[in-house]
């Protein structure tokens, strides 16, 4: 079977300074990967490059998703083919309303994989159970795209267009920052609903916290645009423990 | 000053706009009345004294106005146009009062002023003129601001209204004035005349709408006096909606009293030449003013903003937010100066302009201005232009919506923003379809949800 995201040796470059140094990564059907790595190690780099951020340049390497050659695509078309990034940092965007714009999104890749677009009360209904699941009011889906959220909200509110988008493959990009407890609490939950055994996600964070609510499959520590080490939630514990430059040192 | 610099300031009128008085005097309302045969004809003379501005003068430095008004042109004359057709402009909803005017001419067929509540008072300026001749002497008389375009409103106007609210009286429904032009063949012009007083502690929504009728050329020359009693609280609301063919130079003075408070909105979504001056006069302490406004030239259409807030007493709050997305090969222009006066203590002030180049043929011109002579004020400006955001364009994009559709969503968004702090919700829906239509690729967008 054709694995949902194969990353083989990934060089790079933002203004001429290499980031990503050879990168590689599976990740199968229905599998969650975290990848932890101290700040500047190319975890966030990673995640623009995957959803077709402006201004990275890919010197070598190749990344298959379900088998299309991602970097060839462009941002929407790959979030039509199923690739949704949660961002460290949402945009805020005046004079857009949250629930219109969901829908536009929603709209829009219905539309680029050729299906209707959808009822506007299946919509409500949808949007409405989702919004339960995150735990955000009907109040922040009228008002303006982010605009005014706090840091949480911000955050539910990926997880939100996620839910409503339902990639085949997500990545978290430090969701858990920011956050503080019941909020990290809402967002795991959030996140283990959507798991299943035909989406996988890819949890970018710096910190074990997160990984206590979203059990891993297999956890990467990434150090200096690399992953440096694979293995099983335990890993993330160890880190935790002994911090990154014990990983850091075996480069 | 060499009297061949003040010479290149301004320009002489072509023959047949300065020998217009003349030959329109005799029909003139008023003409009968000798205090305002001469008021006109005095300010007609000021008006050749004083000339057209041309770009030399600093106030019209990116403004040719010359080519807009010095041209003959006729008085505009009142247009038969289909009635039915015009309640698309009407703003307010169903409570709303109405003055309509079509070039100029009132048209009361669809003016409905009824079951105003006592104490305010609307009264057509022909009206006026002939029930209270010296009361608009007063009025015309007592706007001396050297303006050689205000001198010439003096002179020729034949329209317009007087809106008085008595002290403490607050109107619920909101009253909308609605000016439409009709284009004739030739270039024609009017020149209406506003003055709105609200006692202390009166109220009053307002809303002032300007649409082409028909499209076609017509300069509208137009003169608004304000003045805010203390404690009064006005909204006023402007849509302008004219045609590429269209010009407009409006100029609005306003005082305000002791603890007043307005919400001045400004949407400025269509004329081929677009001049909009306020003046404000903070009187006394305590009082808060908001210019609110989004300006969006497409084509060769030009827009002009031209602001001045006076801060002549303490502890007044003043704020200007205004925006513009500039297209194709349309051009903007934005000059803001706030003068805190040396008794204006504790004075907190606010100016922003920011501006959206959607086309490298677009242009726009700001300069905001600061001019201080009290010691503890907070005062501060910023001015930018700038592209489409590339985060949020990158954000939009992330989420499945194509690259044209997101960047028509951003422009959308940019100057829709403004338009939440409008308070017509009639209002706001026309003034929504009018940036939809001029946001380029606006028909990618779903309407429902966005107007």
């Amino acid at each position: 079977m054709t694995p949902m995201l194969e990353i083989r040796d990934l060089h790079v470059s933002v203004e001429n300074r290499e980031i990503l140094k050879g990168f590689s990564l599976t990740v199968g059907h229905g599998e969650v990967h975290a990848i932890m790595g101290p700040n500047g190690s190319g975890k966030s780099t990673l995640a623009y490059v995957l959803a077709g951020r402006e201004g990275y340049e890919v010197t070598s390497g190749r990344v298959e998703f379900l088998g299309q050659d991602l970097l060839a695509m462009e941002p929407e078309e790959r979030a039509a083919a199923g690739l949704f990034l949660a961002m460290q940092y949402p945009v805020e965007i005046p004079g857009v309303a949250n629930m219109y714009f969901i829908r536009q999104a929603l709209n829009a890749i219905r539309k680029a994989r050729g299906e209707s677009e959808i009822a506007p009360s299946e919509f409500m209904r949808k949007l409405r159970s989702a919004a339960k699941l995150v735990g955000i009011r009907d109040e922040l889906l009228k008002r303006d795209v982010n605009a005014g959220f706090s840091g949480g909200e911000k955050k539910r509110n990926e997880i939100l267009q996620l839910a409503m988008l339902e990639p085949k493959f997500a990545i978290l990009d430090e969701t858990d920052s920011g956050l503080d407890i019941d909020a990290l609490r809402t967002v795991a939950e959030g996140v283990n609903a959507l798991r299943s055994p035909e989406r996988s996600f890819l949890v970018i964070t710096h910190y074990q916290r997160l990984l206590n609510y979203v059990a891993p499959d297999v956890v990467h520590v990434m150090v200096d645009g690399r992953i440096q080490r694979s293995g099983g939630k335990e890993l993330a514990l160890e880190l935790e423990e002994k911090g990154y430059e014990a990983f850091g040192e075996a480069a | 000053m060499t009297s061949l610099a003040v010479a290149r300031r301004r320009a002489e009128p072509v023959p047949e706009l300065g020998s217009l008085f003349e030959r329109v005097r005799q029909r003139l309302p008023g003409r009968e009345v000798e205090t305002l045969a001469r008021i006109r004809e005095t300010a007609f003379a000021r008006f050749l004294e004083l000339g057209i501005p041309t770009q030399k003068a600093e106030e019209w430095k990116f403004s040719p106005v010359l080519r807009v008004i010095n041209r003959p042109m006729a008085l505009a004359r009142r247009p038969d146009l289909p009635l039915a057709e015009l309640s698309r402009w009407f703003a307010g909803g169903t409570s709303a009062r109405r003055l309509v005017f079509a070039n100029g001419h009132p048209l009361p067929e669809l003016s409905h002023l009824g079951g105003l509540p006592e104490g305010v008072r609307i009264t057509s300026l022909s009206r006026a003129i002939a029930e209270m001749p010296g009361r608009v002497a007063e009025v015309l008389a007592g706007l001396d601001d050297g303006r050689s375009f205000t001198f010439l409103n003096t002179a020729l106007t034949e329209c317009g209204a007087l809106i008085e609210v008595a002290d403490g009286v607050e109107v619920e429904a909101p009253l909308q004035l609605l000016f439409l032009s009709a284009g004739e063949a030739s270039a024609t012009m009017t020149h209406p005349r506003l003055y709105l007083r609200l006692g202390e502690k009166a109220s009053l929504h307002l809303l002032e709408v300007h649409a082409a009728a028909v499209p076609g050329p017509v300069l509208t020359n137009l003169v608004f006096q304000i003045d805010l009693g203390a404690g009064a609280r006005l909204v006023r609301e402007k849509l302008q909606l004219g045609d590429e063919a269209t010009s407009f130079l409006g100029r609005t003075v306003m005082r305000l009293e002791t603890g007043a408070r307005l919400l001045d909105n400004v949407a400025t979504l269509g004329g081929g030449f677009v001049r909009n001056e306020s003046e404000l006069v903070l009187d006394g302490p305590g009082i808060e003013a908001l210019l609110n406004g989004v300006y969006m030239p497409r084509g060769h259409e030009h827009v002009d903003t031209l602001i001045r807030v006076h801060h002549r007493a303490p502890r007044c709050h003043s704020n200007q937010f205004y925006k513009g997305v500039i297209e194709d090969k349309a051009h903007a222009a934005f000059a803001g100066k706030i003068i805190v006066h040396r008794d204006a203590q504790k004075t907190d002030a606010y100016q922003a302009n920011n501006n959206l180049l959607v086309s490298d043929e677009a242009e726009v011109d700001t300069k905001p201005e600061l001019e201080i002579y009290a010691d503890d004020v907070r005062c501060s400006h910023g001015a930018t232009v700038g592209d489409i955001d590339a985060q949020a364009l990158f954000y939009l994009r992330s989420r499945g919506l194509p690259k044209e559709a997101a960047e028509s969503l951003l422009v959308y968004a940019y100057a829709g923003e403004v338009l939440e702090r409008f308070r017509d919700p009639v209002l706001v829906g026309l003034a929504r379809q009018a940036v939809l239509e001029r946001v380029p690729g606006g028909e990618m967008l779903e309407a429902e949800g966005l107007v």
